[in-house]
C-alpha cells in the first residue's frame, strides 16, 4: 500500500544521515577554498563560493582607488584603498584573486575616467590555497616527501617480513604456530606510544632517530603481524595442487611462485600495502615522539594547529592529507569488513 | 639414519621464513619493552632495584585526573558508540539498494588522519566556526536559543573538567563509530537470517527480535568490538591535546607524551616509563580477556 512512500522516507533518512555524518568533512573542504577575508564571515556557507562581488571607486582627492567587497549582510564594505599595484597584491593575499596590476587597471580604469563606481565579479583562483600551503608552511614540501617515503618503507618492511611469515604459517609444519598467532595479536594491540620512549633510545643507538627509516620500523611493528595474518589466509586459499602440477611439468620453484602463486595472492598483497600505507601516512603521535626536524605531513599539520590566520592553508593541506587515505579505504572496504578495521 | 634423511637442509627450512619476523620483533619490539620495564624498576642514579618510580606515579599531581578521565572516556565512549554502531549496522544489514555506497560514506571518518581531525574541529569550534555556522544556517541555533540551551554564539572549546571529557567523547565518536560498526556488521552478516525472520513471523516486534535473538547470537562479535574499543579508548590522548592542548584535560597516554616531550632529565623520563607500564598493564589485561573470549567463541561456534 504505502510501500513507495515508506521507501522514499527511508532513503531520505539515509541521505540525511550520510550528510550529517560528512558535515565536518564538507566544511573542511569548503574552508580549503576559502580566502583570508572570508574566514571572518559568519555564517559560513556549506558550499564554497568561488567569486567575490566587489566595487572600485576612484578617489580624485587622494588619487587612489577605494575598494569594497559585498559582505554577508549584503552591504559593500570598504576594505582598503590604493593604486592598482597595491590592490593586486591585496586581492591575492586576502581574496585569493590573482590579477596582475595591469589587468586590474584595465578593468577599473573607467572609474578614473568617469568617476563612476565599477562593479566587478572577481573569480578566485580555485586551488590557490593548495599551492600556497607549500609556501606558507616552510618545509611542507619536504614533509610531503617524507610522508611518501615513510609509507613506502613501511610497505616494503611489512610485506617482506610479514609476507614470508604468512607463507610459512600457511604452508609448512612449524612448531609453535599458536604461540606465533597469539604473539602477533599481542603486538598488534600493544600501545605503540608506551614503548616509543624506549624505542627512541633504541633508534638513537642505531642512528635512526629523526629518520624516516626509524619511523617505518616502528610503524611496521603492528603491520607485520597484520600482513602475516592477511597473507596467511590467502596462501592457504591458493590451490596447492596447481602449484604441484606446475612443479611436475618442470617449472622451478621460483617460476611456480612467479607464474602461479603470485598472481593469485596479489590482491592480498595490495590490501596489506594499503593498510601499511594508511598506518604510516595517518600517524601523528609516534612521529611527534620519534622525529625532531624531519616532519611528516600529518605532523606538520598537527603543529599548524593554533595559527588562526593560516587555517585556510592548513585546511587545504588537510584535504591533501586525507585524500589518499580515503581513496585506499574505498578499495579496502571489503577487506576492512572481513578484518574489522 | 632415516630421520636425518628426511631433515631438510637449514636454508630450505620453513623456519628461515619465520626468522626475519622473529629478529625484527626481538630487536625493535621486545628489546624496547624490556628496557622500559627495566627502567621502571631501577633507581635514577643507575642504582639497583627500586619501586620509587612506581610510587612517584601516585605523587604526580595529575595522576588521579588522568586515571578518572581515561576510565570515564573509555567506558562512556564505548557505551555510546556501541548503541549507535549497532543501529547503523542494523540499517546497513538490510542490504537496500545503495547500501554499499552508504557503508563507504560511513567509513570515511575512520580514514581521516587524526591531525586532520584536529584541523577540522579547530576550525569548527570557535565562535564564528563552522559548527555555529551550520546551526545558524539550518535554523537550529534559533531553536536551541528558544529552548534556552544556547545563549548566543557558543564558544565550544570553553569547557573544562568532566564536561571536556564528555565533549571529547562526542568528537571521538564521529571518528571511530565506523570501526565499531564494521565489526558488528561482520557479525550480523554471518547471522542466519531465518532466526530473526522466524521471530517476526511468530509475532515479535523488531525491537524484541534484536534484543532477544540478534544480540545473543552475535554476542561474541559484540564482545570483540567492545574489548577492541576499550583498548583504543584507554589510549586516547591526541584528540584531547589538539583541542585543549597538553596538561588541560589529562589522560594516561597524554601523560607519557607530556613528560617525554616537555621535560628533559631523568625524573621525567622515569615518570613517563612508569605511566607506560601502567597503560601496558591495563591494555594487556583487556587483551587477555579478549583472547579468552575469542577462544570461548571459537569453541562455542563449531
Amino acid at each position: 500500500m504505502n510501500k513507495g512512500a515508506n521507501k522514499a522516507l527511508f532513503y531520505m533518512f539515509i541521505t540525511f544521515l550520510g550528510f550529517v555524518f560528512l558535515i565536518p568533512l564538507i566544511y573542511l573542504t569548503t574552508t580549503s577554498f576559502t580566502s583570508r577575508i572570508e574566514l571572518t564571515d559568519f555564517p559560513k556557507p556549506i558550499i564554497p563560493k568561488f567569486y567575490h562581488d566587489v566595487e572600485f571607486q576612484w578617489d580624485n582627492d587622494n588619487n587612489r582607488y577605494n575598494f569594497s567587497r559585498l559582505n554577508n549582510d549584503g552591504e559593500y564594505e570598504l576594505l582598503i584603498w590604493g593604486d592598482s599595484e597595491g590592490l593586486s597584491k591585496y586581492l591575492e593575499e586576502k581574496l585569493n584573486v590573482v590579477m596582475t596590476p595591469d589587468e586590474l587597471e584595465d578593468e577599473i580604469r573607467i572609474s578614473k575616467e568617469t568617476g563612476d563606481v565599477v562593479h566587478l565579479k572577481l573569480y578566485k583562483t580555485v586551488f590557490l590555497n593548495y599551492t600556497k600551503f607549500f609556501d606558507v608552511f616552510s618545509g611542507a614540501g619536504n614533509a610531503f616527501k617524507n610522508s611518501v617515503k615513510v609509507a613506502i618503507y613501511t610497505i616494503i618492511l611489512s610485506l617482506s617480513v610479514g609476507g614470508s611469515l604468512g607463507y610459512a604459517l600457511a604452508r609448512s609444519e612449524i612448531k609453535g604456530k599458536e604461540a606465533i598467532g597469539i604473539g602477533a595479536l599481542v603486538v598488534r594491540m600493544f600501545p605503540t606510544i608506551a614503548i616509543s620512549v624506549s624505542a627512541a633510545v633504541m633508534l638513537i643507538n642505531f642512528g635512526l632517530f629523526d629518520s624516516m627509516i626509524g619511523l617505518a620500523v616502528v610503524y611496521s611493528i603492528p603491520n607485520i603481524g597484520l600482513t602475516a595474518w592477511i597473507t596467511k589466509g590467502i596462501f592457504m586459499g591458493v590451490n596447492k595442487e596447481l602449484e604441484e602440477a606446475s612443479l611436475v611439468f618442470g617449472a622451478t620453484k621460483l617460476q611456480t611462485f612467479k607464474k602461479i602463486t603470485l598472481p593469485l595472492v596479489l590482491p592480498a598483497f595490495a590490501a596489506s600495502s594499503m593498510y601499511a600505507f594508511i598506518t604510516a601516512w595517518n600517524d601523528t603521535g609516534v612521529a611527534l615522539l620519534l622525529t625532531n626536524r624531519n616532519q611528516t605531513l600529518a605532523l606538520l599539520l598537527y603543529n599548524s594547529i593554533g595559527g588562526t590566520s593560516s587555517i585556510h592553508y592548513a585546511a587545504a593541506g588537510s584535504v591533501l592529507l586525507i585524500t589518499p587515505a580515503v581513496i585506499f579505504t574505498f578499495f579496502l572496504r571489503k577487506y576492512i569488513n572481513k578484518l574489522w578495521g | 639414519m632415516n630421520s636425518t634423511k628426511t631433515k631438510k637442509p637449514f636454508f630450505k627450512s620453513p623456519y628461515l621464513l619465520v626468522l626475519p619476523a622473529l629478529l625484527f620483533y626481538s630487536i625493535f619490539w621486545a628489546y624496547p619493552v624490556f628496557t622500559a620495564i627495566r627502567e621502571v624498576f631501577t633507581a635514577i642514579d643507575g642504582g639497583g632495584f627500586t619501586l620509587d618510580n612506581v610510587f612517584a606515579l601516585f605523587h604526580d599531581k595529575k595522576f588521579e585526573a588522568a586515571v578518572t578521565n581515561t576510565l570515564v572516556f573509555a567506558l562512556v565512549s564505548i557505551s555510546l558508540q556501541f548503541v549507535l554502531a549497532l543501529a547503523l549496522a542494523l540499517i546497513i544489514n538490510r542490504n537496500f539498494k545503495g547500501s554499499s555506497i552508504f557503508l563507504f560514506v560511513m567509513m570515511i571518518p575512520m580514514a581521516i588522519p587524526i591531525s586532520a581531525v584536529g584541523v577540522i574541529w579547530n576550525t569548527g569550534l570557535t565562535q564564528y566556526g563552522w559548527l555555529n555556522s551550520f546551526l545558524d544556517i539550518t535554523g537550529l541555533q534559533a531553536i536551541l536559543e528558544w529552548l534556552g540551551i544556547l545563549d548566543g554564539l557558543h564558544l565550544w572549546t570553553d569547557v573544562s573538567g568532566m564536561n571536556a571529557v564528555m565533549f571529547l567523547i562526542l568528537i571521538d565518536t564521529w571518528t571511530v563509530l565506523p570501526s565499531v560498526m564494521i565489526i558488528i556488521l561482520a557479525g550480523l552478516q554471518n547471522l542466519n537470517k531465518e532466526y530473526s525472520e522466524a521471530a517476526l513471523v511468530f509475532g515479535a516486534n523488531r525491537f524484541q527480535t534484536v534484543k532477544d535473538i540478534v544480540i545473543p547470537i552475535i554476542k561474541p562479535t559484540i564482545i570483540t568490538a567492545l574489548l577492541l574499543r576499550i583498548i583504543s579508548g584507554v589510549q586516547v590522548w591526541l584528540i584531547s591535546v589538539m583541542i585543549f592542548d597538553f596538561d588541560k584535560v589529562p589522560f594516561l597516554v597524554e601523560r607519557i607524551v607530556y613528560y617525554t616531550k616537555f621535560y628533559y632529565g631523568e625524573e621525567a623520563y622515569k615518570l613517563s616509563v612508569s605511566y607506560s607500564l601502567f597503560v601496558v598493564l591495563i591494555v594487556m589485561g583487556i587483551a587477555y580477556l579478549f583472547l579468552r573470549a575469542n577462544r570461548k567463541a571459537e569453541r562455542g561456534v563449531v
